[in-house]
C-alpha cells in the first residue's frame, strides 16, 4: 500500500516539477521559432507624414540587458536596411542591402562578462554556404534567390554602387533575405555613412503566457495592478520595458509568436495538472482497493472491536491513523522518487535536468495523504457497516 | 427488579423468525445457560441482550436502561461500559500478544493499562504467557485470554457463546472452572449459551430454546 502512494506521489510531484518549470523549458524550447518582439524607431509627426527614415541608436542594444527582465532576454539581433545598386557580369540591379550580426559578444553593462548579440540568436535556421561576413572585410553575403537570379557565386566580386565587395556566401533564410545582400552592420553603417545607427531590433524574450489581465489596459491600471503587470514576465511587459530603455522607440510584441506561445504553454500547464489529478486519483483507487482486499481480511477484527465497545469514531480513527502512516510513508518515498523522475524527464526531453524544490516536498506529502486518505474513504464505510453479530458468529 | 428484562421480543430475519415474543428476566449475578438445537435462537437472544443485534418488536432492559432502539454508537458505548464478550472463535488479534489483546479492550473502554492487563492474565492462569501471539497459545490458553479481555473491565455482564465449543473436555473443565470462581469473586452475570449438556450443568439457571421460544426454565444447583 505504502508502494502505491509513492508511485501515485512519485507521479503527481514529478508532474507538479514539471508544470512549475515547464513554461521555462518549453518557452525556451519554442524560442527556436524566432523573435517575439520587435523593437522600430517611433515615428511621429512631420517625419511620419514625409516617410522620412529615423533609425535607433546602436548603443542602446546592450541597454536591453539592464531591463528587470533582462535575465529572460535571450536573443537580440540589430538589423540595418538599405539600399544599393549592384553590378554583376555587366548586369545592373537595384538591390536591398542588410546589415547583421551574424554573431557578435557584446560587453554586459557593468559587468566583466559578455552576451552574444545577431541573427545567430534570434533566428538560428538562417543558413549559409560559406562564411558570413565579418565586420573588417568587404564581404557580404548574398541571398539564394539574388544568387540564382543573377548567377553570382562564392568567391565572385560584387560592386555596390561602385564599391568592391567579395562574395562569402549564398544566404538561405526562407524569408525576405533570401533576395537581399547582407554584409556586416558595421561595415554597411561605414558604407552608407550611418554610424551607430540601426533599423530595427528583433528580440528574443522569455515570457510568461498571457492570461487576461496581461491583455488589461495598462492606462485603466491602478498602481498595484500596474507594478504587477510590470514585473511579470508577459511579452507586452518586457516590451515596455525595453521601450523604456531603447531611444526614441516604438516596441511591440510580434503577436503571432506571442500569442501561440502563451496557448501552447496554456494547455501544456493545463494537461499536466490533469495528468496530476489523474494519477492522485488513480493512486487513492488503488489504495481504496488495497485497503478493501484489507478490510476483508480484517473482518473479524473489526467485528471484535464493534463487540469491545469501539464507536464509529474509534474504527475511523484507526483507519484514518493507518491512512496518515501510510501517507507519511508513501509520502517521503514518492518525494525521493519523484526527484530522479524528474531529473530523467527533464533529461531526456529538454536536456537539461529540473532545478530541485524544496516546496515539493510537502507537496509530496500532502499528495500522499490526500491519496490514502482518500483511499480510506470507501473501506471506512464498509467497516462501519460490518455487523459484530455476522461475522463473530453468524445469526441463527 | 431484574438486572435483565425482555418482553416479548421478536426478531424476524428475512428468511425466518429467530425470536418469537420471549419474555425472560435475568437476577443481578445469575448464571444462566441457554441451551437448545441449532436454530432455536439461543444465538440470537444472546446478542439481542448484547447489543449486537436489534429486535424487530418487544424490548429489553439492562440494569434499568432501555437498550431497545440505540444507535450502533450508543450501543457501542454501552457494551463497553457493562458488558465483555467470550464467543466461540478466540476471536484476538493475530499479531498483538497476549497481554496487548486484553489491553484492546482497555483502549476502547478508557485507557490502556499494562499492569492491570498482566495481572487480568495471571488471575485466568496465563502470568507465563504474556508476550505470546495467539498462534503460540493452545486453544484454552486463547479462551483465556478472552475471558481477561472480557473481565478486564468489570462489566456487570459476561455473555459466552458457546465458549467451549473448540475445546476439549479437559480445557473446557479448565475454562468453566475459571469462569465460576471469577463468577463467585465479581458477582457478575453470565450468560453463556451452549448445545453442550456437560457444559450447561455449570451455572444456576438453564433455558430451553426451542423454534425462538423459552420451552423451559428451570433453576438448578449451582456446581
Amino acid at each position: 500500500m505504502v508502494f502505491s502512494v509513492a508511485i501515485g506521489t512519485a507521479m503527481a510531484a514529478s508532474l507538479i516539477a514539471l508544470s512549475m518549470d515547464v513554461s521555462s523549458k518549453v518557452s525556451n524550447e519554442l524560442r527556436a521559432f524566432g523573435a517575439n518582439i520587435l523593437v522600430e524607431p517611433k515615428i511621429e509627426g512631420l517625419a511620419d507624414i514625409t516617410g522620412q527614415k529615423r533609425y535607433l541608436r546602436q548603443d542602446d542594444i546592450v541597454k536591453s540587458k539592464v531591463i528587470f527582465w533582462r535575465h529572460n532576454i535571450l536573443g537580440v539581433a540589430p538589423f540595418l536596411e538599405s539600399e544599393a545598386t549592384s553590378v554583376f557580369g555587366g548586369k545592373k540591379e537595384h538591390v536591398k542591402l542588410l546589415g547583421i550580426w551574424y554573431s557578435k559578444k557584446l560587453p554586459l553593462p557593468g559587468e566583466t562578462e559578455t552576451f552574444e548579440a545577431g541573427v545567430k540568436s534570434v533566428s538560428p535556421w538562417w543558413n549559409v554556404n560559406g562564411a558570413w561576413p565579418d565586420s573588417n572585410s568587404r564581404n557580404v553575403a548574398v541571398g539564394v534567390s539574388f544568387a540564382s537570379r543573377s548567377g553570382v557565386k562564392k568567391g565572385d566580386s560584387l560592386k555596390l554602387d561602385g564599391a568592391d565587395f567579395v562574395v562569402s556566401g549564398i544566404v538561405d533564410t526562407g524569408g525576405a533575405e533570401d533576395d537581399q545582400v547582407l554584409m556586416d552592420i558595421d561595415t554597411l553603417q561605414e558604407f552608407k555613412g550611418l554610424r551607430g545607427k540601426v533599423s530595427k531590433v528583433l528580440v528574443s524574450a522569455l515570457t510568461t503566457p498571457m492570461d487576461e489581465f496581461a491583455y488589461k489596459d495598462q492606462t485603466t491600471m491602478s498602481k498595484a495592478e500596474y507594478e504587477k503587470w510590470y514585473c511579470t514576465g508577459y511579452v507586452t511587459s518586457i516590451a515596455k520595458q525595453l521601450e523604456e530603455v531603447f531611444h526614441n522607440s516604438r516596441v511591440k510584441p510580434i503577436w503571432q509568436v506571442a500569442a501561440t506561445e502563451g496557448k501552447v504553454l496554456e494547455k501544456l500547464s493545463f494537461l499536466m495538472y490533469l495528468l496530476c489529478f489523474i494519477s492522485l486519483s488513480a493512486s487513492a483507487l488503488g489504495v481504496s482497493t488495497t485497503m478493501i482486499m484489507s478490510l476483508l481480511r480484517r473482518v473479524d477484527e473489526i467485528g471484535l472491536m464493534k463487540a469491545v465497545g469501539a464507536d464509529s469514531a474509534k474504527i475511523i480513527a484507526i483507519f484514518l491513523s493507518e491512512g496518515v502512516v501510510i501517507g507519511i510513508a508513501g509520502g517521503f518515498a514518492g518525494y525521493l522518487l519523484s526527484i530522479g523522475a524528474a531529473k530523467f524527464i527533464g533529461i531526456k526531453v529538454f536536456n537539461t535536468a529540473f532545478e530541485h524544490r524544496a516546496v515539493l516536498f510537502p507537496v509530496a506529502l500532502g499528495s500522499a495523504l490526500f491519496i490514502s486518505l482518500s483511499g480510506m474513504v470507501l473501506p471506512i464505510k464498509r467497516a462501519l457497516r460490518i455487523k459484530s453479530a455476522v461475522v463473530l458468529k453468524g445469526s441463527e | 427488579m431484574a438486572f435483565i428484562k425482555l418482553d416479548s421480543a421478536s426478531k424476524i430475519y428475512e428468511t425466518a423468525q429467530a425470536l418469537r415474543g420471549v419474555d425472560l428476566e435475568v437476577e443481578q449475578g445469575q448464571w444462566l445457560n441457554i441451551v437448545g438445537p441449532s436454530g432455536s435462537g439461543k444465538s440470537t437472544l444472546l446478542n439481542v441482550i448484547g447489543g449486537l443485534d436489534s429486535l424487530s418488536s418487544g424490548n429489553v432492559v439492562i440494569d434499568g436502561a432501555e437498550i431497545t432502539g440505540l444507535s450502533e454508537d450508543a450501543m457501542a458505548v454501552f457494551r463497553r461500559e457493562r458488558i465483555g464478550f467470550v464467543f466461540q472463535q478466540a476471536h484476538l488479534i493475530p499479531y498483538l500478544n497476549a497481554v496487548e489483546n486484553v489491553m484492546l479492550s482497555q483502549y476502547f473502554h478508557s485507557m490502556s493499562d499494562e499492569d492491570e492487563a498482566i495481572e487480568a492474565l495471571k488471575r485466568v492462569g496465563l502470568g507465563h504467557r504474556l508476550t505470546h501471539r495467539p498462534s503460540q497459545l493452545s486453544g484454552g490458553e486463547q479462551q483465556r485470554v478472552c475471558i481477561a479481555r472480557a473481565l478486564i473491565n468489570s462489566p456487570k455482564l459476561l455473555l459466552a457463546d458457546e465458549p467451549t465449543g473448540n475445546l476439549d473436555r479437559e480445557n473446557t473443565r479448565i475454562i468453566l472452572e475459571l469462569l465460576k470462581k471469577l463468577h463467585q469473586e465479581e458477582h457478575f452475570t453470565i450468560i453463556l449459551v451452549t448445545h453442550d449438556p456437560f457444559v450447561s450443568q455449570w451455572g444456576q439457571r438453564i433455558i430451553t430454546m426451542e423454534d425462538g421460544k423459552i420451552k423451559c426454565d428451570e433453576f438448578i444447583c449451582y456446581l
